[in-house]
């Protein structure tokens, strides 16, 4: 990680909390609309770091038991279990399959 | 405490161990965060100032994810800053619940995640919104900050961090943080629209743009919301 990455990152993290609170939430709350698309940005964003997190490798596109562990996990998501055991199974599925396989 | 107030038994507080639970979980997120960025190649003091100033492991994983995949430091960058309107959004529900009072609205603004946001908008009056989101975040940030620091320590010594499975652990830590808007229909149709795009994106387009086009999923979800008429929802 850059020191630029730092750098910007953290004003673009930071001003966006600020931003939402103060200048954005006023904005939106007569815009039904908008607050909806808005409210929606994160499961559209976030899923395509998912899934950039568990196919690709240095570049490439690597498909292995990252996959099966993330779906493992996604079952206990759906099933509203604790982050903790979420977060559990994923890295124990993976690291299972790699040492079984 | 001195509150007359009665609490309904629908505003849940923190019990003892939600607070242990909370910290252990972002404990773990801490380790693993700065384990991972120094495998990728970041000094140790610079992930763990990275950590701390940032804010948002998130973002800092949306950065490894491009970066990792042969993308710019802007497009990481970028792709950072995308994934931080999460953050902003939050804010958004949370500050208006708050007491009146600028400054520990703006410290509560900067401190703005999905678990203490959550448990604090379920509350029934500000003062109450006020303590729990406080409680919430001191468990968060227990936690945080030993982990950071126990994971940059560790994150020399542990090497391939992959035997151990945990660069399977923060996609599904993210599912499980987006897990409640996925529930609903549009939330579902965007995270899945989004997830799509990027999908398609990743062979063709430089690292980073399918992070940030996944965006369009919105549209995807607004456009399949106009058509269909929204009683859905998922389990």
């Amino acid at each position: 990680m850059t020191i630029l990455a730092v750098v910007m990152l953290t004003i673009g993290v930071w001003s966006q909390r600020l931003l939402g609170a103060f200048v954005v939430g006023p904005l939106l709350e007569r815009r039904p609309t908008l607050t909806r698309a808005a409210g929606l940005i994160p499961a559209a964003v976030v899923m395509a770091v998912i899934v950039s997190l568990t196919i690709t490798r240095g570049g490439d596109l690597v498909f292995d038991e990252r996959i099966v562990g993330l779906v493992a996990a996604a079952f206990f998501v759906w099933r509203k279990a604790p982050f903790i055991v979420v977060v559990a199974v994923a890295a124990v599925t993976t690291s299972l399959l790699r040492v079984l396989l | 405490m001195t509150s007359t107030t009665k609490q309904p038994a629908s505003s849940p507080r923190l019990s003892l161990i939600d607070f242990v639970t909370m910290a252990v979980t972002f404990f773990a997120l801490g380790v693993t965060l700065q384990v991972l960025l120094i495998e990728a190649g970041t000094s140790s003091t610079r992930a763990f100032v990275a950590s701390v100033v940032i804010f948002s492991a998130t973002s800092e994983f949306a950065y490894l994810a491009v970066r990792n995949g042969g993308g710019s430091d802007w497009a990481a960058i970028v792709a950072g800053w995308v994934v931080a309107t999460r953050f902003g959004i939050l804010a958004v529900s949370l500050v208006p619940r708050l007491p009146k009072g600028l400054p520990l609205r703006v410290l509560a603004a900067l401190n703005a995640f999905d678990p203490n946001v959550a448990m604090a908008v379920q509350q029934e009056n500000p003062k109450a919104v006020e303590r729990e989101f406080w409680r919430t975040t001191s468990a968060m940030m227990i936690g945080w900050f030993l982990g950071i620091a126990v994971g940059t320590l560790l994150g020399n010594v542990i090497g391939d961090t992959s035997r151990i499975g945990l660069d399977a652990v923060f996609p599904a830590a993210l599912l499980a943080i987006i897990g409640n808007i996925l529930r609903s229909r549009d939330g579902f149709v965007a995270g899945v629209a989004g997830g799509l795009i990027c999908l398609g994106l990743l062979p063709i387009a430089p690292a980073g743009l399918p992070i940030i086009l996944s965006v369009f999923g919105v549209g995807v979800a607004l456009l399949v919301g106009r058509l269909v008429p929204s009683q859905t929802r998922l389990p």
